[in-house]
């Protein structure tokens, strides 16, 4: 926020109204440009078939609002979802927790963690498919299994970046350990697992939808993938557009969440 | 080192534990060394067991038989130079345009305004997506595939050199304004050095997220490339073929990652102990 202010040139006054007014015209500026020029390429350079414009795949995605089924195939999505990232959340966190602690640990998971999360996306999708079939389980498992090593990853480092000295003052003055969990311990680890959990959380919409694309019956994936095999790139382009949407709206209530949480803070920590 | 580790060990160890350990083989088993190699027997070991279970789920013995095979037939080179030279090629485009973009954006507020959320749109739209329009649009040769790495990394790359630019000091860049320093050496001696650390976080993303576009897109448009042959040995109901190949392609990306960038990165990031380093 503060870069913006600093970056303005010449003798503007900096007022709270005018700089508020200078973003809004700067988010509906951007829109403008970016919907301009997509509409150029669909006009001029490709044809409309190939690559619809603004209007035709907003035509359509009021058509799948109006039909309804938004809300069958997102609430299908949302819940493998959920269910998934609670998963990788149980998983994750003692993993993490173990390798912050114990040096043993930390040796074990390392390799397993690191090579889990740079597999593609494309492995669980079609492994889940494999093994069962086009069932919830499948992208329930994937989505835990693409984000439990970030928010592993992010807890073991937040439990490393515990102040030291925290900790031998507790123990110095014998705090309880519920204490020194609450008031120390979660503090420290409380953004980093915000953090992990805000990446994890987009990759785990990538590959839900990506599994869902591969095998299931259910879901905004298997929508996109009806549209492509009707060979319909308006369709394409509007569940991708509500996707898009839907996922932009889940991270800022995430982001929101978190500026809530550590409002007590003076600066944020998370990368 | 706690007694916690030493008692889940014991699967690994060949003695019991009524018997005492030689004290030797203990500290072996506990070292970080004995820890790794302990998770790779646990890894082959659950691998085993869901093979057992699931009968569509091939064993590791049965998949690294069929690796030697596909060796030794030649099409594991052919497919990977195909897929190598379109993965490389979109990589390089999405090196220059997350660049630029991501420079403009850090430092030229009217681009910031104009580009920010059509990054942050790009940074939400899944590999797959891509993949689908562009063989919707050409259909089966090297362009889908090409156009999928580079549409899916280049946010990556943006996103993360607008923060770089934004870490350099606004002190030095003020000052250097102020002393009129040109744009060109500002770029060169004050800003790149603050982004080159950013631009390895982004292109790292960049290359994780475009190896699987690349293998989505091969999947689906595409007749040659590992994506493809992956897909060959999916449809004719072999999936020892199919594990064998995800084998290989999460081989690359672990090996590539491991032995190249990291170690750059590492460089770059030796001042730092953040979560940005992994």
């Amino acid at each position: 926020m503060a870069n913006v202010a600093v970056e303005g040139r010449g003798l503007r006054v900096p007022g709270l109204g005018s700089r508020r007014w200078r973003q809004a015209a700067a988010v509906v500026l951007g829109w403008l440009a970016f919907f301009g020029v997509w509409a150029f390429a669909s006009q001029v350079l490709f044809d409309p078939n190939r690559l619809p414009g603004p209007l035709d795949v907003a035509d359509a995605m009021g058509t799948i609002i109006g039909s309804g089924d938004v809300l069958t195939h997102f609430s299908s999505s949302l819940g493998k979802i959920s269910l998934g990232f609670g998963l990788a959340v149980l998983i994750g966190v003692p993993i993490g927790f173990l390798m912050g602690r114990t040096r043993y640990w930390k040796a074990f998971f390392h390799d397993p963690v690191i090579v889990a999360g740079s597999i593609p996306g494309i492995t669980y999708a079609v492994l889940a498919l494999v093994i069962f079939g086009i069932g919830l389980e499948g992208p329930i498992l994937a989505t835990a299994l693409i984000s439990m090593p970030y928010i592993a990853l992010n807890v073991s480092a937040g439990l490393e970046g515990i102040d030291a000295s925290l900790m031998t003052m507790s123990r110095a003055f014998r705090r309880p350990r519920k204490d020194v969990i609450r008031h120390v311990l979660v503090p420290s680890i409380a953004p980093f697992v915000f953090a992990g959990v805000r990446l994890s959380f987009a990759l785990a919409w990538k590959v839900e939808a990506l599994t869902e694309v591969f095998g299931s019956s259910k879901g905004i994936g298997f929508m996109i993938r009806r549209s492509y095999q009707l060979f319909s790139v308006v369709d394409v382009l509007a569940w991708t557009g509500l996707f898009v949407i839907f996922m932009l709206l889940l991270e800022r209530l995430v982001v929101r969440a978190e500026r809530h949480l550590f409002r007590w803070r003076p600066q944020e920590t998370s990368a | 080192m706690s007694t916690r580790a030493a008692t889940t060990l014991d699967r690994a160890a060949p003695a019991r534990r009524g018997v005492p350990l030689p004290r030797r083989v203990l500290d072996a088993l506990l070292s970080d060394v004995g820890a790794r190699i302990t998770s790779y027997v646990v890894f082959l070991l659950g691998w085993q067991i869901l093979s057992a279970l699931y009968d569509r789920v091939p064993g590791p013995i049965e998949v690294v038989e069929m690796l030697v095979d596909e060796f030794q037939r030649g099409v594991v080179w052919d497919n990977f130079s195909v897929t190598a030279d379109r993965f490389f090629t979109g990589l390089v485009f999405a090196l220059v345009a997350g660049l630029v973009l991501g420079l403009l954006i850090g430092m030229w507020p009217l681009a910031r305004a104009l580009l920010k959320d059509t990054m942050t749109v790009g940074l939400a739209i899944p590999a797959i997506i891509w993949a689908l329009l562009t063989a919707l649009w050409f259909g089966f040769n090297w362009k889908a595939p090409v156009l999928t790495v580079a549409l899916t990394a280049t946010p990556f790359v943006a996103v993360n050199v607008t923060q770089g630019v934004q870490a350099v000091p606004r002190d030095l860049l003020r000052m250097s304004k102020a002393f009129g320093v040109p744009v060109g050496r500002r770029v060169r001696l004050l800003v790149l050095p603050f982004v080159m650390d950013y631009v390895f976080t982004g292109l790292r993303f960049g290359i994780i997220l475009g190896w699987n576009g690349v293998l989505l897109s091969e999947w689906f448009a595409s007749t040659e490339g590992v994506g493809w042959q992956a897909r060959y040995w999916y449809d004719a109901n072999n999936f020892t073929g199919f594990v064998a190949w995800v084998v290989l392609f999460v081989g690359f990306i672990v090996i590539f990652d491991r032995l190249i960038l990291v170690p750059i990165q590492n460089r770059v990031f030796r001042w730092r102990t953040t979560i940005a380093r992994r």
